[in-house]
């Protein structure tokens, strides 16, 4: 069925671009094409890196793996090639033929080059790209700002860009233009994190000492992505320095990093390797140590998590490089209680990509990347030798994918390429056993999924003010008998009226085949992906958005406002009191439904300076229905609803300034509309059967309305953060963050408690609490580099 | 499993709580102002074989409002027997029974004359309504009693009153899909009314994993030498199964911001609650001392 519009999507694509006569634009005499890779002084690559030629009044930016191309007429040239935290710096070339151009560019500030406190795409760049909704955040801008526990997240980074939500308070979840957390597709050096969470989403997996930058793209989204409807999250990793061998770290209140760095065979290559370590359990296991023997005493159960991250790249030749990507990280919580129980959970994610990057010719590139990711989790329950009982959940792929990239000239970018992914779902593993033996039993519920998708897309200079992108993208998807597929459409449209001030429009649809099978408020380890089947059928969205661009005080400001508007089909939910955990009919347990949200984001941002940062303001609206079905009232009855994360208002402001050589001041301010909640309205009591609840007064049940008919209060929130550089060469520093500053009891949750009178312990009344989770924490990170 | 996730949960959110000592106090009470709320009958009505029938019929009320529940005195209660008699239960509330809660013995609204006799594959009828035209209905059947293959226990190598054992139930589902089980350990004797207090242990469980094979249910090491512990295993409708699953869902909801709220399943058509017939086997054993 998706299949038949395939026509009109083709007419489609030919008239935003793909395969657009080329004749009226061929310019007189030859052209050559000039190309190479932007890097850094350390010999990591720069992503968006714009490269210049002032006098044609022509340039572009170099792509996400820092590769640039770029068609010239034959004759002498002046380069510009900037970034932003780097020396510019400018070359001459005398083109006669196709020529390999890589530059190198110096950082500008310190050693630590935090100084510079910019991000690092131009706003020159951002006005004039077809590429709308996108935020690319350099880990230089995040590690400046104040952090929960000094923890720099790069996830809570992106929170604070307009048209973002966070789940709840202090967690790394990220809602997009009205998508849930599971709707977001993130990526580690192109392969796929299904879990990016530490901690029940108080901290996100990716390590800042290791992160080199993060692309948030919320709409407008490039062919070569998809798989999910809401937003993509691609994370690149450093690449090492090429030139030495460097051991940075830090040591904060509740983590330590280290990473090491360095060249490999002179230079020809380079290597990263980067760990990090909570160590609550060594302070919880002093506690138990110290209350070991007292009455009442109950351990505090151990939980820590870690994380390690390595990455080498390796230039086989003129036209060869080859990357090798590690990630493993683990949480570990567990407890041993005085009756002989104990209790571990265990879970992690587990990625590995190998990635070769071989250039045909100036004008054509080629990366072709197989990649493994896992994400598990386990949950052993053991009593002495007697019983155990283990649970689990495991979600693994195998990916292989290429991409080409060809620049014709200097009018058409050309993107095509293919992947193929297999998906072991192991949606439930349990085993339970007795130690004489009378019971032993296993389950183990898995599916196997095939997905692939081919696409191609065309950003196209069609004049100096009109900019076009359109790709096409065929995604198909097999499980056992069960197969699905489906053609997404991508366009973008920019109009450029003078040099600040352009105009941009756009459209994505996406599909979904995976979901994650969650019935709780929150992201949990123990979620599970679940793949297209049965009655399960493939999520499916579409997106315009359309905003304009303004570039105010001589080029120091950017004002951009989207307006968007996206709906979907196939929105997933669970009946209430869905049976998750090693269900063989998992399937009969979701419910379908549509979703719809819309909203205007207004951002101001100043990149350069020494007072720089930004101010978002977003208005939106989320939207849910799920009709009565599968034998339940749907939700709510199959009224509309909104989301637990529809927030109608969402301001923020962050600014950046540096006093002087050694100090950084940074501030960041947050105003938002409080969560949706559901609160009982009402409440009865239950008995239950004879010999069962004797006591005082039985807990009442509550009786709840409508889904999240309950707003908590508005969320406001200040952190305040100093970098103080120390050490004569500045290559240290001390990072004081003070989080909620002023002290906020935001709600975290809002529940009703049994007031009792303390002399009977029976129940007098109930009074509504409201819980906050974080009041001012102020923090005090060490970062070295030798 | 889900009750072992939220302790781990919270156990990792109290982590992060220790971090926090001494910066304040987190919690405080706020006015919630909660928009009119509609009451419903709540029945509940748990039939068993030579005992006289009884059920409490109850509404729901604002969740602030009087702590005791409130009993309708306009309430007419039928029962409808396997052959199709009707039985009226007369209204005769033992108002004790809501104030002295310890006892173990139940409140009940309404209550019959006569011993019910019932034998597996009985189909039972409920009748309940008011005066302001509030009307409650529901149907049980009764099933086969499974019996109680063994019970056993098993001490470990401690001493004095560290020494503590275990124990085990065992019986054997029957073939076809779908059973469900409620099992109460009661530690104590009988004859004093032990099986009326607070069970040892008390589990929900369902065939979906083990269909047809023997189920080994045990405890943690809790009981000492010569305890006297009783097995009651009832076979129950899933209706019951689920009934209790969701008031337990909906009771962790209230101050979990982990759980999703849950709606209440029961059986019972025009408003809140169960109606079923407890259908059990029962086993004893005195540990060693």
């Amino acid at each position: 069925m998706i299949f038949s519009s395939a026509r009109r999507y083709y007419l489609l694509l030919l008239i935003l671009g793909l395969g657009w006569p080329q004749a009226g634009w061929a310019q007189p005499g030859p052209r050559f094409t000039i190309s190479g890779t932007v890097r850094g002084g350390h010999g990591e690559t720069l992503p968006g890196a714009s490269v210049a030629v002032p006098a044609l009044g022509t340039g572009t930016a170099a792509d996400s793996l820092g590769h640039y191309s770029l068609s010239l007429p034959a004759g002498r040239h002046q380069l510009v090639i900037a970034f932003i935290g780097y020396q510019q710096i400018v070359r001459e070339v005398n083109l006669n033929k196709n020529q390999r151009l890589s530059l190198n560019l110096e950082e500008s500030g310190n050693e630590l080059g935090e100084v510079i406190v910019e991000g690092s795409v131009t706003l020159e760049q951002k006005l004039k790209t077809t590429q709308m909704g996108v935020e690319h955040l350099s880990i230089k801008e995040a590690k400046l700002l104040p952090a929960l526990f000094g923890e720099v997240d790069i996830l809570k980074t992106l929170q604070l860009k307009p048209g973002v939500q966070s789940g709840g308070e202090g967690t790394s979840g990220l809602f997009v233009r009205g998508g849930s957390a599971d709707q977001n597709l993130v990526l580690l050096d192109n392969t796929v994190v299904y879990n990016p969470n530490h901690l029940f989403g108080l901290f996100s997996v990716f390590n800042s000492d290791a992160v080199q930058s993060v692309d948030l793209y919320k709409s407008g989204f490039p062919a070569q992505f998809g798989g999910r409807l809401s937003s993509v999250v691609d994370v690149k990793l450093r690449e090492g320095n090429r030139q030495h061998y460097v051991a940075t770290g830090g040591v904060g209140l509740i983590s330590s990093r280290l990473t090491y760095e360095g060249p490999i065979n002179k230079g020809k290559g380079s290597f990263i390797v980067s760990g990090r370590r909570t160590y609550f359990d060594i302070f919880t296991r002093a506690l138990n140590r110290a209350n070991e023997g007292k009455e009442d005493y109950s351990p505090i159960p151990d939980y820590y998590f870690y994380d390690f991250n390595a990455k080498a790249n390796y230039t086989l030749g003129e036209k060869d490089q080859v990357f090798l990507t590690g990630y493993l990280g683990r949480d570990i919580f567990g407890f041993s209680s005085p009756n002989g129980f104990n209790f571990s959970f265990q879970w992690g994610n587990t990625i590995g990509s190998l990635r070769w990057n071989h250039t045909f010719s100036p004008k054509l590139f080629v990366n072709t990347t197989v990649s493994v990711s896992d994400y598990k989790y386990t949950l052993t329950n053991q009593l002495a030798n007697v019983f155990s009982f283990n649970l689990g959940s495991q979600i693994t792929d195998y990916t292989g994918r290429t991409d080409f990239e060809y620049t014709p000239n200097d009018r058409h970018q050309i993107k095509v390429g293919a992947m193929l992914t297999q998906h072991r779902f192991g949606v439930g593993r349990l085993s339970a056993s007795t130690g004489d033996g009378r019971l032993d039993i296993g389950s183990d519920v898995h599916y196997y999924g095939l997905d692939g998708a081919v696409y191609a897309s065309d950003n196209y200079k069609a004049t100096d003010k009109l900019q076009l992108e359109g790709g096409l993208r065929l995604t198909g998807f097999r499980s056992g008998t069960d197969q699905y597929g489906g053609l997404e459409p991508r366009a973008a449209a920019r109009y450029a009226l003078n040099d600040k001030t352009s105009f941009k429009l756009n459209y994505a649809m996406m599909y979904q085949y995976v979901h994650l099978v969650t019935n709780s408020g929150a992201s949990l380890p123990t979620d599970i992906w679940y793949p297209s089947r049965l009655s399960v059928k493939p999520q499916q969205s579409q997106q315009v958005s359309g905003g304009a661009s303004f570039l105010l005080g001589g080029g120091k400001y950017l004002l951009t406002n989207e307006l968007y508007y996206k709906w979907g089909r196939n929105q997933v939910d669970f009946r209430d009191g869905a049976q998750l955990f090693v269900n063989p009919d998992l399937d009969q347990e979701f419910i379908f439904g549509k979703s719809w949200a819309y909203g205007n984001e207004l951002y101001l941002e100043k990149k350069t300076g020494k007072t720089t940062g930004w101010i978002g303001y977003t208005l939106a609206w989320s939207w849910r229905n799920f009709q009565p079905q599968n034998g339940t009232n749907g939700v709510n009855g199959g009224r509309d609803f909104h989301p637990n994360y529809d927030r109608r208002h969402n301001l923020t402001v962050v600014v950046l300034h540096q006093l002087n050589k050694r100090i950084n001041l940074t501030a960041s301010f947050i105003y938002t509309s409080g969560n949706l909640t559901t609160l009982p309205l009402g409440r009865f009591g239950v008995q239950d059967i004879p010999g069962s609840s004797v006591g005082i007064d039985p807990r009442p049940v509550p009786v709840y309305p409508d889904r999240n008919s309950y707003r908590l209060i508005p969320y406001h929130r200040l952190d305040l953060g100093v970098v103080y550089k120390i050490g004569a060469r500045r290559d240290q520093d001390l990072t004081l963050s003070i989080y909620n500053a002023y002290n906020r009891r935001n709600a975290y949750f809002v529940f009703f408690d049994t007031v009792r009178d303390k002399a009977s312990g029976r129940t007098v009344g109930f009074q509504a609490k409201q819980v906050s989770l974080f009041p001012v924490i102020p923090s005090l990170t060490y970062n070295f580099r030798f | 499993m889900s009750i072992l996730l939220n302790r781990s949960t919270f156990g990792a959110l109290a982590i992060v709580g220790l971090a926090l000592a001494g910066c304040g106090k987190l919690q405080n009470d706020i006015n919630v102002p909660l928009p009119a709320f509609s009451s419903d009958l709540v029945v509940e009505c748990y039939l068993r074989p030579g005992q006289v029938p009884e059920l409490a019929v109850t509404t729901s009320v604002p969740y602030i409002s009087s702590v005791l529940p409130q009993v309708p005195t306009d309430v007419t209660v039928t029962l409808t027997m396997p052959n199709g008699t009707l039985v009226p239960l007369a209204f005769s509330p033992n108002y004790r029974a809501l104030i002295d809660t310890t006892t173990g013995v139940k409140f009940h609204s309404h209550i019959g004359r006569d011993p019910l006799v019932a034998r597996a594959g009985d189909v039972f009828k409920l009748d309940v309504v008011d005066t302001k035209g509030r009307h409650a209905t529901a149907t049980t059947t009764m099933l086969a009693p499974i019996p109680i293959d063994s019970v056993s226990y098993q001490f470990n190598d401690k001493t004095g009153s560290e020494r503590k054992a275990i124990f085990l139930t065992s019986f054997r589902d029957p073939p076809a899909l779908d059973d469900c089980y409620r099992l109460q350990l009661h530690k104590g004797s009988p004859a004093r009314g032990a099986l009326l207090k607070n069970p040892e242990q008390d589990m929900s469980i369902e065939d979906r994993l083990l269909n047809g094979q023997e189920f080994v249910l045990g405890t943690s090491y809790r009981f000492y030498p010569g305890d006297t512990v009783t097995a009651t295993l009832y076979h129950t409708e899933r209706a019951m199964f689920r009934f209790r699953q969701s008031v337990r869902d909906a009771r962790q909801a209230n101050g979990n911001p982990f759980a999703q709220p849950s709606a209440i399943y029961g059986n019972v058509q025009g408003g809140i609650g169960i109606f079923g017939v407890l259908s059990g086997t029962t086993a004893q054993k005195i540990l060693a001392k």
